[in-house]
């Protein structure tokens, strides 16, 4: 328990710290205290993760009614997890990336207050909590985005944070009615309405959960409000895209799932007509996201095209609202994770290295680092789902989940369309590998140096490769903790 | 007793220009004592009240001037009061840059007797006494720089208010007429048989007085004088145009629903309705302006039109829990939008900018300022953990437990109002701490945090938004025993 306290405040302390503390001179030693905080945060996570079991810790009470509480369950175990490494990960990547922007620390000092308030987002135990967190989560972030102040950044910057805001508006909307008809705003699988207020305020209560689906949809990049997505990822250093994208996103994932699963319960939603539109809205972004991913060359955006694309796999998944489909869901936020993290940290490399930003460019860049440029490509391979990268596994699940779903047109529209959408994925990751690794005939082979960045930039990428690939390699273990949370909430 | 703390300022106020201080800082010692000493009183009697009625003077029947303190005097007045202080000693420091010191001072001490007259009233008639006098001794304060547009906004000002008063006059007669007494009493003081078949023409003039004190709570459409206003000195918007003259026309309107024509007779009619969707309509248009505006001040100004306007939506609400939110957001809203008016002040006293594209990079050369000026701003667009969430947490769960669905249409536009309060201030924020890549720091040499003075009360109101956001539950327990009339 107190584990659980401190792996979210220590890294909000020390980053606050880094941020008011002076200017510290020396790059090394700069870089050693960051590295510090980062390992003992994710330290922290792992001893709260083992052992601190089912606990719930009340930390005081905003008025009487709204306990701000901790808790830990299987999905906080799971979304832990991956944030530790992702964070950890993208972390040691910035030691070298961020050489050549300005402000480190102050960089640093707002990515470990990120890091801390993720780690407490998913370790809230009520719905309050989470929203309190969820705004201190954008007021956090936004500064990430606008890190390089150029006019284009201070925009999206400013773009994320009202996209943000009115998603948390939308949210605390729905959170109102919840207060007022569930029997508790703590998270309990299968839902806090009962069936009696559930039968008096049925109509109202549809259009909290659908409003609040929304509002946390908007930080996932579900249709109609992503468009933050593409301008934001571009302007934020790379490692802070890879942690956007990786794990920032997922946090409407969280949302979405603790207020469908956790509040309204599957029961109440199933059949009704919030479900059919939201199906519709995912399967609608998982199209509109890689058809754009598709047409566009700058390869940041065409990345955070695809991350809206692929979050709303996830967003589908939890929609069917099946064992099956959730449990792909799960998979997908893991593999999507890593991948994504792995997948923006190459770009951040090779914009590192080269300069490039735009995907027409990088022929031969596959001579110039193998190694990276090999990691890309596996990933990539998992990312569209070939068998036996991690991404198959969950997409079948997904599949399988809608397929066996039973509800009209959406139990074979789901899966057609995730497939286009895969065939679309491989048309705007795999020509990068292609002209790569392939350069045609007149390329000139005597300009080529190598560039393959210093170990900080590939250790961190090949670790989280290794991961993704593992993912598709052994998903029985993963899928079997995955069952023991999905059986309470299904 | 309760004539005391009206007369200590005014009395102080009217010595101001009499006695020949050698130095000006013998005048600040004396004002600021003066104040506080008041202020303490004030609290005291607030904490030792009694039940009785003062009666000053009586005239025909049942009318008289006459003081009593209740719940809501407790709220207002122990409110003002602990303001006063603290907006005085920033004056203090503001002041050093303007001409005629003393008359300010004269005038400004004089609204806090008047402004504790309105909270202390125990009866109509006193309060619309009071209400008339508050016009009158602001005027001058509008008027202070006595440039063109300052005597433009202070007549347009003068103008409004006692218009909006003339409106609230006919609900004081019919009030009069029709009620038992004109004393408040929680509930309502109507009498049914009197009313008979006329209950429309009554509601009818209870949204005609509504809308007459409105005039000072800047619903719109009479809405304009406040952004003029706001030329006036900044001690003087940060206090009054924020907090003392325009709450005073809330908790008229508050007086009015709830102690004279009573929640019972108007809940549920046309006339709820209709004052409920001029409020709602406030909430999202002041907003609009606000975004729009480029001056900080009047931006400011804006925005406060339209947290004004949350406050009476609680109060439209006509239930004790829409009363609870109301009081909320109008003690929280009053530290909240005096420390970023302090905060804007601060900046024109500094360095003499008032307008918001040249704050660029300015949070680095006034950390302290600009802190609190983002804390204050993230209050306002009602982050957790900070006060103005809690507010408009009671406000909307007030309407959300109404069942009245206009009401719920209401929260819809408190939460699109959030929205665009986070625009209006966060760009301000934005800007002090992100200036562009090729922004030049050299221009900004020179500049800094103002004294302690002016830095003092901004602390203050900043510990003030936090502890409330984090410890809500004893004041707001509080507002509750007040709207049932524990008090």
């Amino acid at each position: 328990m107190q584990y659980m306290l401190l792996s979210v405040f220590f890294p909000v302390v020390a980053g606050i710290s880094l941020l008011v503390g002076k200017e510290i001179k020396n790059r090394k030693i700069l870089l050693i205290t960051t590295g510090t905080f980062l390992a003992v945060t994710s330290i922290l996570i792992m001893l709260a993760v083992c052992l601190s079991g089912e606990s719930i810790y009340t930390l005081f009470s905003l008025t009487d009614r709204l306990p701000i509480l901790f808790k830990m369950d299987g999905v906080s175990v799971v979304f832990a997890v991956m944030a530790a490494i992702i964070f950890s990960g993208a972390g040691v990547f910035s030691f070298e990336y961020m050489k050549h922007e300005e402000k480190e620390k102050r960089f640093y000092g707002f990515y470990l207050i990120v890091f801390g308030i993720l780690i407490a987002l998913c370790f809230a135990g009520n719905l309050i909590t989470f929203y309190l967190f969820y705004e201190m989560l954008t007021l956090s972030s936004f500064p990430l985005v606008l890190h390089n102040r150029s006019r284009e950044a201070v925009m999206a910057g400013l773009k994320y944070l009202f996209y943000s805001l009115c998603g948390a508006y939308m949210v605390l909307f729905g959170l109102y009615f919840v207060e007022r008809y569930g029997n508790t705003l703590t998270f309990s699988a299968g839902g806090v309405i009962s069936a009696q207020v559930a039968a008096d305020h049925g109509e109202f209560l549809l259009f909290a959960a659908f409003f609040m689906i929304l509002g946390f949809g908007v930080k996932a990049g579900m249709f109609p409000l992503h468009a933050w997505l593409v301008a934001a990822h571009p302007a934020a250093p790379a490692p802070a895209s890879a942690v956007f994208s990786a794990m920032i996103v997922k946090v409407g994932v969280l949302g979405i799932i603790r207020v469908v699963y956790y509040i309204f319960g599957a029961s109440f939603l199933r059949g009704s007509w919030v479900q059919t539109v939201w199906l519709t809205l995912t399967l609608l972004t998982v199209f509109m996201g890689s058809m754009l991913a598709y047409r566009e060359p700058v390869l940041k955006k065409r990345l955070a095209y695809s991350t809206i694309s692929q979050i709303s796999y996830i967003l589908f998944g939890l929609a069917v609202m099946n064992g099956e489909g959730v449990t792909g869901s799960l998979l997908h936020v893991l593999c999507h994770g890593f991948i994504k993290a792995v997948l923006f940290l190459c770009v951040g490399a090779v914009i590192y290295q080269t300069g490039k930003t735009r995907a027409d460019e990088l022929r031969g860049i596959g001579k110039e680092m193998p190694l990276l440029m090999i990691c890309y490509t596996i990933v990539s391979l998992g990312l569209i789902g070939i068998p036996p990268m991690g991404g198959f596994v969950s997409k079948w699940h997904l599949a399988i989940g809608a397929l066996s779903s039973g509800i009209p047109v959406f139990d074979w529209l789901g899966p057609v369309i995730l497939l286009v959408s895969a065939l679309l994925t491989a048309g705007y990751l795999l020509p990068i590998t292609i002209q790569g690794f392939f350069p045609v005939e007149d390329y000139d082979y005597g300009a080529l140096q190598k560039k393959e960045p210093s170990p900080l930039m590939t250790v961190p990428v090949l670790l989280l490769t290794l991961l993704s690939v593992l993912i598709g390699l052994m998903p029985e273990e993963v899928i079997r903790y995955l069952t023991q949370i999905i059986e309470k909430i299904v | 007793m309760i004539m005391l703390i009206i007369l200590i300022p005014i009395l102080t106020g009217i010595l101001i220009p009499l006695i020949p201080f050698k130095k000006r800082i013998h005048m600040e010692i004396f004002l600021e004592t003066m104040v506080i000493i008041n202020s303490v009183l004030v609290w005291y009697m607030l904490v030792h009240h009694s039940e009785s009625i003062f009666t000053l003077a009586n005239f025909t029947g049942n009318l008289s001037v006459s003081f009593k303190i209740d719940g809501m005097s407790m709220v207002f007045g122990g409110l003002v009061s602990a303001l006063w202080p603290l907006a005085t000693l920033y004056a203090f420091e503001y002041m050093t840059k303007e001409e005629h010191e003393k008359t300010f001072f004269m005038f400004y001490t004089m609204t806090y007797g008047v402004t504790l007259g309105i909270a202390m009233a125990a009866n109509l008639l006193t309060m619309y006494f009071f209400y008339e006098l508050l016009t009158l001794v602001t005027v001058p304060l509008v008027m202070h720089t006595l440039t063109r547009e300052a005597i433009l906004a202070s007549r347009k000002y003068l103008y409004y208010s006692l218009g909006g008063a003339a409106f609230a006059f006919i609900g004081l007669i019919f009030v009069i007429i029709y009620g038992s007494t004109t004393n408040f009493v929680l509930g309502g003081v109507l009498e049914p048989e009197k009313i008979g078949d006329r209950t429309n023409i009554l509601l009818l003039i209870y949204v005609i007085a509504f809308v007459g004190f409105g005039v000072k709570a800047a619903l719109c459409p009479f809405n304009s004088w406040l952004p003029d206003a706001g030329v006036a000195p900044t001690p003087v918007t940060a206090l009054l145009h924020a907090v003392a003259v325009v709450k005073s026309g809330a908790f008229a309107i508050i007086r009015l629903t709830y102690y004279s024509f009573g929640t019972e007779f108007i809940k549920g009619t046309w006339a709820q309705n209709v004052v409920m969707a001029v409020v709602m309509f406030t909430i999202i248009y002041g907003c609009s302006r606000a975004v729009k505006e480029t001056h900080l001040k009047r931006r400011l100004a804006y925005s406060t039109i339209s947290n004004l306007s949350y406050i009476l939506f609680g109060v439209t609400i006509m239930t004790p829990l829409g009363l609870v939110g109301a009081l909320t957001h109008l003690v929280f809203h009053a530290v909240m939008k005096i420390a970023s008016f302090f905060c804007a002040g601060a900046v024109m006293y500094q360095t003499d900018r008032h307008y918001v594209h040249e704050l660029d990079g300015m949070g680095y050369r006034m950390p302290c300022v600009f802190g609190i000026f983002t804390v204050s701003s993230l209050a306002l667009m009602g982050v957790p953990g900070l006060a103005g969430f809690v507010s408009k947490w009671n406000l909307a769960s007030a309407a959300v437990e109404s069942g009245n669905t206009l009401a719920c249409w209401g929260i819809v536009c408190l939460l699109i109002s959030a929205l665009l309060t986070a625009i209006y201030m966060m760009t301000i924020v934005v800007r002090a701490f992100f200036p562009g890549k090729d922004f030049d720091v050299s221009t900004l040499a020179g500049i800094k945090d103002p004294s302690w003075k002016m830095l003092v009360p901004l602390f203050v109101f900043t510990i003030f938004i936090i502890g409330f956001g984090l410890f809500s539950e004893t004041i707001v327990k509080f507002f509750s025993d007040v709207a049932a009339g524990v008090y």
